[in-house]
């Protein structure tokens, strides 16, 4: 069997089983909790419009957040219950964000759906409009909205959708336990992707560590029209999206284009499942799987509604085992800190995982020995040593000669430099700083 | 000993001299560039620590620009007024600097002061913290405390006491960088006689902003009333004084229930 690979890379913790061994056979569990969050600003794109006020009554699945602009997306009540606030709150991002706190009153009455029926009979015109209705965005992490990037700009042409299943990420079983227990949701969307675009080549894209997954995917996929199952090694950032582009298809996503300009699309597999229970059922994403794990007593795989927030996810697998000292949205190579485990899980959410103060306290940082670690380890193939010199004298300008733009913030060097530099952080730093010049500019 | 050949390495090399040296006389006259002496002059009285407020590529480009007549002497705000003033004699021309600038840090949220939010481990810089649930500290519009500003300073007048950034006004040559620098627009360029500041810009309503730090401006309003010159207003959830109205009469400071507004040295003392 070919496996499908990139240049360069890591094999972060390598020797646990990237860190997954805990939850990687323990099936996903429900868990429901009294109150939810739920942020207007989920997704990439203007945040919602609040259109419910204190004291309302919400069923499930009822609209909270109407869509503003074009990568607008609506937000859906994730419980049915009474709105207890809608007031601007601190979560993961730099500013205050809108939030719709709602009290669950556990009778889980949904609105009145409407779906498409089966993927396969569903109107190809009918699906992205569902896709769009249901709020669902890029449940990887990027939290793109999913119905924009399937509507193909004029001009541009795609003749393949692949599904990310690669889960490269450390800690994370969220979309193996997915793929394993309902592999016939992540086809389903995939199918549904696919004749919305009248794309005819599928690709469902696994790391092979997970080769119990390829076995349920494959099953699933028997006999779906242009449907097929790429096994790629085990190697991290093998999920990032333009890796993954390379891997499979060969094609190199131009730099500063999207993965559209080299005529690909690429959808999270716990996307595709909310687009199949969006088209087939009607319903709205207000729930995902989320793997909490890390210094909890019992690590779990579990369902949350969107706007748990973590210290009720935290306390549903037995609490922390150990003093945090850091917790992540995501996991630990690209997540995000967040400030306290009184943030709310959101769309892109797929993990939470908690360092102990001893793994969070980061190692002395060294000068630089030149030893080209980071070169040999940067998938997009930038020279992150060179770059990071460049930032620190504060040569913005040559460091954008040199691709800084390019960096996909992996943290790959970072992880392999044994000087401890911050090159990831630095670049991100400078990319903002970058940004935010041409932002005032225009 | 051979004297010869000592005299005759001598001749050699000073033969090669003579050519080398008529070469040269002839390249002097040859590829002679005419220079305004008064570039160097105007050099001379600039700021010359290549800040590039300017907006020139150093204090040489802007120097040429000046006596070019492309550019205005009191562009270059470090050269103050002296330096404006003799550039505007070197050149016969009328430019009078503008009034004398200082940054001013807005925000007093030093710790203890301001709430802590998180411990912050990483890189050393205000944008990367703030990028991070909105920085270590709880008010999202507080100085960030990592010292981008200090970075940014060519002049050593910027320091990071207590998490809070200071300017030192006597080094302090008002070039910006440390404006530009900030990514929460924390410290601005303000006149240098505007000695009563609201140093906070918390947007938030009064209890909010209050639970995030004990120095917030609540936007009570009392110092408007206190006010007898129509220059200090609440907009946005912050006063902010209009420094051509205010009289430094230091009234609203006294008042101010946060002890957010900075008094003019004298009255404070």
């Amino acid at each position: 069997m070919k496996k499908y690979t990139f240049k360069g890379g890591i094999h972060p913790l390598h020797d646990r089983h990237e860190g997954k061994t805990p939850t990687a056979d323990k099936p996903v569990r429900k868990f429901v909790s009294d109150t939810v969050c739920i942020p207007m600003d989920m997704h990439l794109g203007a945040p919602s419009k609040p259109c419910v006020k204190k004291g309302d009554h919400v069923l499930m699945g009822q609209l909270i957040g109407e869509p503003v602009g074009g990568l607008g997306v609506p937000v859906h009540a994730s419980v049915s219950g009474t709105v207890l606030e809608v007031a601007r709150r601190q979560n993961t991002g730099a500013g205050l964000s809108e939030c719709v706190t709602i009290q669950n009153d556990f009778k889980d009455e949904w609105v009145e759906l409407k779906g498409l029926g089966n993927v396969e009979t569903a109107p190809a015109d009918q699906i992205i409009p569902a896709i769009a209705a249901a709020g669902i965005c890029g449940m990887g992490g990027a939290c793109f909205p999913t119905a924009a990037k399937l509507r193909i700009p004029e001009g541009q042409s795609i003749d393949t959708i692949l599904v990310n299943g690669a889960e490269c990420e450390t800690f994370l079983t969220a979309d193996h336990r997915l793929m394993l227990e309902t592999p016939m949701r992540v086809v389903d969307g995939l199918r549904a992707a696919m004749r919305a675009t009248g794309v005819k080549r599928g690709v469902i894209c696994i790391e092979e560590n997970k080769m119990d997954a390829v076995a349920t995917i494959k099953k699933a996929a028997g006999g779906r029209e242009g449907v097929s199952v790429a096994v790629m090694k085990t190697k991290y950032p093998e999920g990032g999206e333009k890796q993954l582009i390379k891997a499979i298809t060969g094609r190199e996503v131009p730099s500063g284009g999207l993965p559209m300009h080299a005529h690909v699309v690429v959808l999270n597999a716990a996307t595709c499942a909310a687009i199949a229970d969006a088209v087939i059922d009607g319903k709205p994403l207000v729930e995902r799987i989320t793997t909490v794990t890390g210094c909890v007593r019992e690590p779990a795989n579990l369902s949350l509604r969107i706007g748990t927030i973590f210290m009720d996810a935290i306390g549903e697998c037995g609490g922390y085992s150990e003093p945090a000292g850091k917790i992540f949205t995501g996991g630990s190579m690209c997540g995000i800190c967040v400030p306290d485990d009184t943030v709310p899980v959101s769309k892109g959410n797929n993990g939470i995982v908690v360092l102990n103060e001893k793994e969070a306290t980061p190692p002395e940082t060294t000068a630089c020995i030149r030893c080209g670690r980071c070169v040999r380890a940067c998938p997009m193939g930038l020279n992150p040593y060179r770059l990071l010199n460049l930032c620190e004298a504060g040569d913005k300008a040559q460091a954008e000669k040199e691709h800084l733009l390019d960096c996909i913030f992996c943290g790959s060097c970072s992880y392999v430099c044994p000087a401890r530099r911050w090159m990831t952080a630095a670049f991100k730093n400078a990319k903002d700083e970058i940004m935010a010049a041409r932002r005032a500019k225009k | 000993m051979n004297w010869t050949a000592i005299l005759y390495a001598v001749l050699a090399l000073g033969a090669v001299a003579v050519v080398f040296g008529l070469i040269l006389a002839f390249a002097d006259k040859k590829f002679y560039v005419e220079t305004d002496e008064r570039v160097a002059k105007v050099r001379e009285c600039l700021g010359g620590a290549n800040c590039g407020a300017c907006g020139y590529a150093g204090c040489d480009a802007f120097a040429q620009a000046v006596v070019e007549g492309k550019a205005k002497p009191s562009g270059c705000a470090p050269a103050g007024a002296k330096g404006v003033e003799k550039i505007s004699a070197i050149l016969g021309i009328a430019d009078t600097a503008e009034a004398p600038k200082v940054a001013k840090v807005l925000c007093n949220g030093e710790i203890g002061i301001s709430k802590e939010k998180f411990n912050y481990v990483g890189v050393k810089s205000c944008r990367a913290a703030a990028s991070i649930a909105g920085g270590p500290k709880l008010c999202p519009y507080a100085c960030v405390g990592l010292g981008d500003c200090e970075a940014a300073c060519k002049f050593g007048a910027v320091s990071i006491v207590n998490a809070l950034a200071r300017v030192d006004e006597s080094k302090c040559v008002a070039c910006g960088a440390c404006e530009k620098a900030c990514p929460r627009s924390v410290i601005k360029l303000m006149p240098l006689e505007s000695t009563v500041v609201v140093r906070c810009q918390n947007k938030e309503t009064g209890r909010i902003a209050r639970e995030m730090c004990m120095k917030a401006c609540i936007g009570c309003k009392l110092c408007e009333r206190q006010c007898e010159y129509d220059a200090i207003h609440v907009t946005n959830g912050f006063a902010v004084i209009d420094p051509d109205k205010c009289t430094r009469c230091g009234k609203c400071a006294a008042k101010c229930p946060a002890g957010c507004i900075s008094m003019p040295v004298q009255a404070a003392e």
